[in-house]
């Protein structure tokens, strides 16, 4: 307790004894108990029910109920004037402190307006710009989109609806160690499912070639491998896709053959 | 214990809150034990539609990122927003309404992930119900301006910018993930900063709202330093959206934005230090004893520092080709998501004698609890990062040694050196699942059967 004492009374550059008294005499205002006081002051933890028009009301109550209590108790003159006097004391230490408390306003509109600047700030230079400037730049390329089949587009779509790109890349980057077994993605207009497939963490092999080498170029070979992985490989664990029907096996596996080419 | 339907203050709405955030956490975590599974044994588990990796690994994304994060939110809100602000919530009926939705709407979007699964964007949102939850979280923020702009107490407590950082960001993510795919670059520029404003700052914020709190009151501390908390404050809301571009450096992103993230990668540790400057000073004032869940609240600013620094230090232009892309980029979600989770688990704890009058025993089953959140977060931390450096190690080695390990026929050379690692990612997620169905059990324990206790009064005035 002394020591939150000791630190309001630093931070507010008042007598200590005076912040205890003027806590006391809040808390018992406000409801809640000296500590929260001094923690508010404090720049810490709110206190509830402190609302500021509250404070002259209660001001008065305080001072009325010390004031009777000692009356009914001693009776005497004296001793209620001097009670009424240390009353008036504390009420002067209270606005002092309620003033510095004060002088630190927080305007809520100038937080809302600054985050909302923030915000607005990277959505337009981290998002709007960039992507702008990189459909600009396409636009203005030579051979500047890809074009694939239909049957390619819905191969394409069960890979990403299996979410084959949670492992999977079709991302060479121009990086000189990545760029010298295989071909670099250039940027393109495509369909949005081709895009979405190139994928953006590599956890299993990059496919970003895969139908210019053995043995993935090999539709046979695919269609096993994908509905029963351990017949080829049991070292390296697959996912069997044994579940899809033979039309949407086609479709993926038409897809599979057509990477390597879509991407150059 | 008494739940009402539709509470009628905040203690009440927390109260839903506190006991919803451990069903969530419970889910998320058997999806994402399920996922790993099928990852390491996706040869001898039985498989169909939904019990493949593939599948899982979108759920899961779903469960962690989504509904932990909201029930998370929802929980901050309920309780810490009114309460910075010195006042009872505004329009309550509304913002209860609200924060039903943020919970609402991203568990119908793994139930959606169910029957539409061609809708699902990569980061488990369904395109069905994007715009849905935008108005969700658009209400959220227009309730949370407005109780800003409503507060009585003279200074904004740290607890309440962040959660409303967190607000404002959470809206601004559900914006970029809408973004049109119309070149190769957009996957990576949405992906990359959806990642950056939804877990860095969504995640962060929210973790850093609960820490103001549980660093000062519980512990009876005074915050060291206001502006410290604001330097932490600002200096995490600006750089952290621009620091994911930099895993994809080298791609077909614009160079001017990739370097960009490097740099203010590198400024994290500005904010990191006021943050850790500030917290150890406030627990050093303190005058409470600590309780063990205040032990695990230390344990997640150890957890966060850890994840932020590797997030500096990967920002290296020599590592990046090495980190990124790989799973490393999933390390820092982990250390953010661990974080959030071991802070909302110390926090509920705290919560739990407050609202529901009810004694926390501190025995042995909570002991197994933080016990098996603590390790199991530090575990995933360090073997997710040997996964990626490994891989991608290898992945450079032999692409120089003209081996390509990048690709399938070399590709097994990698796996030996990171199977284990895969395995090992299975067994903590396990540990994981077990520490949070024991959570679950703790908490249903101690609001039924612990020993009696006074509630929290709080004392609202609406004028």
């Amino acid at each position: 307790m002394s020591d939150l004492v000791n630190k309001v009374a630093e931070i507010l550059n008042a007598p200590v004894d005076l912040v205890q008294r003027s806590a006391e005499a809040r808390a018992a205002a406000s409801g809640v108990s000296v500590d929260d006081v001094l923690n508010s002051w404090a720049g810490g933890e709110s206190v509830a029910a402190s609302a500021p028009k509250e404070e002259a009301p209660v001001q008065e109550t305080v001072a009325e109920e010390v004031v009777e209590e000692v009356v009914e108790e001693v009776a005497t003159e004296e001793v209620v004037e001097e009670v009424v006097e240390e009353v008036a004391t504390e009420e002067v230490v209270e606005e002092v402190v309620e003033e510095v408390v004060e002088g630190k306003n927080e305007s809520s509109f100038s937080f809302i307006a600054g985050v909302l600047f923030v915000g607005l700030f990277t959505f337009l230079f981290a998002f709007v710009i960039p992507k702008n400037q990189t459909t600009t730049v396409v636009s203005e390329s030579l051979n500047n989109s890809v074009v694939v089949s239909g049957d390619v587009i819905q191969g394409a779509e069960i890979y990403s609806s299996l979410n084959c790109q949670s492992c999977h890349t079709q991302n060479v980057r121009t990086l000189i160690p990545d760029t010298q077994n295989g071909k670099v993605l250039k940027n393109k207009y495509a369909n949005a499912t081709l895009i979405n497939n190139v994928g953006n963490i590599r956890l299993g092999p990059d496919l970003s070639t895969s139908a210019t080498r053995e043995p993935t170029n090999n539709s046979q070979w695919l269609e096993r491998y994908l509905s029963d992985s351990t017949s080829v490989n049991r070292d390296i664990p697959h996912p069997d896709y044994d579940f899809l029907d033979e039309q949407d096996l086609e479709y993926l596996i038409t897809y599979l053959l057509s990477l390597g080419e879509v991407n150059e | 214990m008494k739940i009402k339907l539709f509470p009628k203050n905040e203690q009440e709405l927390s109260k839903l809150f506190v006991l919803i955030f451990p069903l969530t956490l419970l889910l998320s975590l058997t999806i994402s034990f399920l996922k790993n599974a099928y990852f390491t044994f996706a040869n001898l588990l039985p498989h169909n539609a939904i019990f493949n990796y593939g599948f899982l690994d979108r759920v899961d994304t779903q469960a962690s990122l989504g509904l932990v994060f909201g029930a998370a939110l929802c929980l901050s809100f309920s309780y810490l927003f009114s309460k910075s602000l010195g006042r009872a919530t505004v329009l309550f009926p509304l913002v209860f309404l609200t924060l039903l939705g943020v919970v609402g709407t991203e568990f119908l979007d793994i139930l959606v992930n169910f029957f539409s699964q061609n809708s699902a964007y990569d980061f488990g949102n369904s395109s069905l119900l994007i715009l849905l939850k935008i108005l969700v979280v658009f209400g959220l923020f227009g309730l949370s301006s407005l109780n800003l702009l409503a507060k009585k107490e003279p200074s904004i407590f740290a607890s309440a910018q962040f959660i409303y950082g967190a607000v404002v960001f959470y809206l601004i993510s559900l914006f970029i993930i809408r973004g049109e795919l119309n070149v190769f670059s957009d996957i990576f520029l949405i992906n990359s900063l959806y990642a950056s404003t939804h877990i860095y700052v969504g995640v962060t914020f929210i973790y850093l709202a609960i820490i103001h709190f549980l660093m000062t009151r519980p512990l009876e501390a005074i915050m060291f330093n206001k502006t410290l908390s604001s330097i932490a404050f600002w200096g995490f809301l600006f750089l952290l959206p621009w620091t994911n571009f930099k895993y994809y450096y080298g791609s077909v992103l614009p160079n001017w934005i990739e370097n960009i993230s490097i740099y203010l990668s590198i400024s994290l540790v500005v904010p990191l230090l006021a943050f850790l400057v500030n917290y150890t000073k406030t627990i050093q004032s303190k005058e409470a004893a600590e309780n063990k869940s205040l032990g695990l609240m230390n344990f997640s600013v150890i957890l966060f520092s850890i994840t932020t620094i590797f997030h500096i230090v990967s920002s290296f232009e020599n590592l990046l080709p090495i980190l990124g892309i790989t799973n490393f980029v999933n390390v820092i979600r982990f250390g953010y998501v661990g974080s959030l989770v071991m802070a909302t688990i110390s926090f509920s704890y705290y919560l739990i004698p407050k609202l529901f009058g009810r004694e926390v025993a501190y025995s042995r089953l909570e002991d197994i609890v933080f016990n098996g959140f603590k390790i199991s977060y530090l575990l995933v931390l360090i073997n997710n990062t040997l996964i990626g450096v490994n891989s991608g190690y290898s992945w450079n080695a032999g692409a120089n040694a003209g081996n390509p390990t990048i690709y399938g026929e070399g590709y097994e050379i990698v796996w030996n050196l990171i199977s284990f690692n895969f395995s090992l990612n299975t067994f903590i997620s396990l540990i994981l699942l077990s520490s949070g169905f024991l959570y679950l059990i703790s908490v249903l324990k101690a609001v039924s059967s612990g020993q009696i206790t006074t509630v929290e009064e709080m004392v609202y005035t609406n004028e």
